[in-house]
């Protein structure tokens, strides 16, 4: 059996727990505190340390889910748990003030994991706000990294089979860069 | 976006003067209970500083965070074990232990420092009286 590690990563709200909810197998480990900061995102609570779930796909492939804390006063656990991953899927919500502005900040935070492995982006919310669009996106990263060509797809995180292409691509994506360049021992395995 | 104002009780605590208020007492009594405490700090739930302690001057807002996070973990695990609600968090180190508790019925977080001169009853005892007290302070 394989077994990969993938981060949930981006902004607060852009539905990184209810993505791993929805693709989860197991009971997901989540630690939800009350939200004090309904400005940013009008929700009741909000993760502060992680969200963790576990999927199999293919019956053969496990893949352990992780999120983040979407707020930058929470980057420590950032660096924690990219530490561990080799794939990145960083949502952004689309009815964010300057969304396109603030995936490229978002990249840019993650760019170790980015530079050591693969990432897929995904755009939610896209039902709320219909702007930007997919292009709009594809365009902005191709321009910040000419030489990379990043996979952007909306997707909805309450919707598991959406949710699970979207994961589908990503591992792909891992594998892929496996083969050419196998991963050197993690820090950490396991939790 | 959603403009309507929230009502005055759901003031975030750490923009709420009130709370600010008991916590600087709160903090400063405790002070007063132990030359031991080299840090302390009140917090959010989700990770913002009400009030830290005069005179340190560790990263307040970062140390909030992280309790923050630390306090979420390891209500997990007590929640995975089924072990009950879990009463405080305990980081003993070389050089100083991290006490953290809750303040009863509030999502406020009570994270304190104490240097190795203190035993960790004494340290424990301390914290809780002081959690009781910011609770007494903002019932
Ligand atoms: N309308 C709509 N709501 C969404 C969408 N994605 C997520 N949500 C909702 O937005 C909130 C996102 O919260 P959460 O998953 O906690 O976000 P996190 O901060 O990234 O973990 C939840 O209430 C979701 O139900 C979407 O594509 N459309
Ligand atoms: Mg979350």
């Amino acid at each position: 059996m394989s077994e990969h590690v993938v981060l949930f990563a981006g902004p607060m709200g852009s539905g990184k727990t209810t993505a791993i909810r929805s693709l989860s197998e197991i009971a997901v480990v989540s630690t939800e505190a009350t939200n004090t900061d309904r400005e940013t995102a009008d929700k009741e609570t909000t993760t502060v340390a992680l969200d963790y779930g576990e999927i199999t796909i293919d019956d053969v492939t496990k893949v352990r889910l992780y999120g983040v804390p979407g707020q930058k006063r929470f980057d420590f656990m950032w660096s924690i748990l990219a530490g561990r991953a080799r794939g990145l899927l960083l949502l952004i919500n689309n009815d964010a003030p300057d969304s396109v502005a603030l995936l490229l900040e978002y990249l840019n935070d993650f760019r170790e994991l980015h530079a050591r492995g693969a990432v897929v982006i995904g755009v939610t919310k896209s039902d709320v706000s219909e702007t930007p669009s997919v292009a709009d996106y594809s365009a902005a990263l191709t321009a910040a990294s000419p030489d990379q060509l990043i996979p952007v797809f909306t997707v909805d995180p309450r919707n598991a089979e959406e949710m699970r292409t979207l994961l589908l691509t990503l591992v792909a994506s891992v594998e892929m860069r496996e083969l050419l360049a196998p991963a050197p021992t993690p820090i950490s395995e396991n939790i | 976006m959603n403009l309507t104002p929230a009502p005055v009780a759901a003031i975030a605590s750490h923009l709420n003067p009130v709370h600010i208020e008991a916590g600087n007492r709160t903090l400063a009594e405790m002070q007063d209970l132990a030359s031991s405490l080299t840090f302390a700090s009140l917090l959010t739930d989700d990770g913002f500083e009400i009030v830290h302690l005069n005179g340190t001057h560790a990263d307040g807002g970062r140390f909030a965070s992280m309790s923050s996070s630390v306090q979420a973990l390891s209500d997990a695990v007590a929640h995975e074990l089924k072990i009950g609600t879990n009463e405080y968090v305990i980081i003993a180190s070389e050089l100083g232990h991290v006490i953290q508790l809750r303040v009863q019925g509030h999502p406020i977080v009570l994270a304190a420092l104490f240097d190795t001169h203190e035993t960790l009853g004494k340290g424990l005892s301390i914290a809780r009286i002081a959690a009781r007290r910011m609770a007494e302070l903002i019932a």
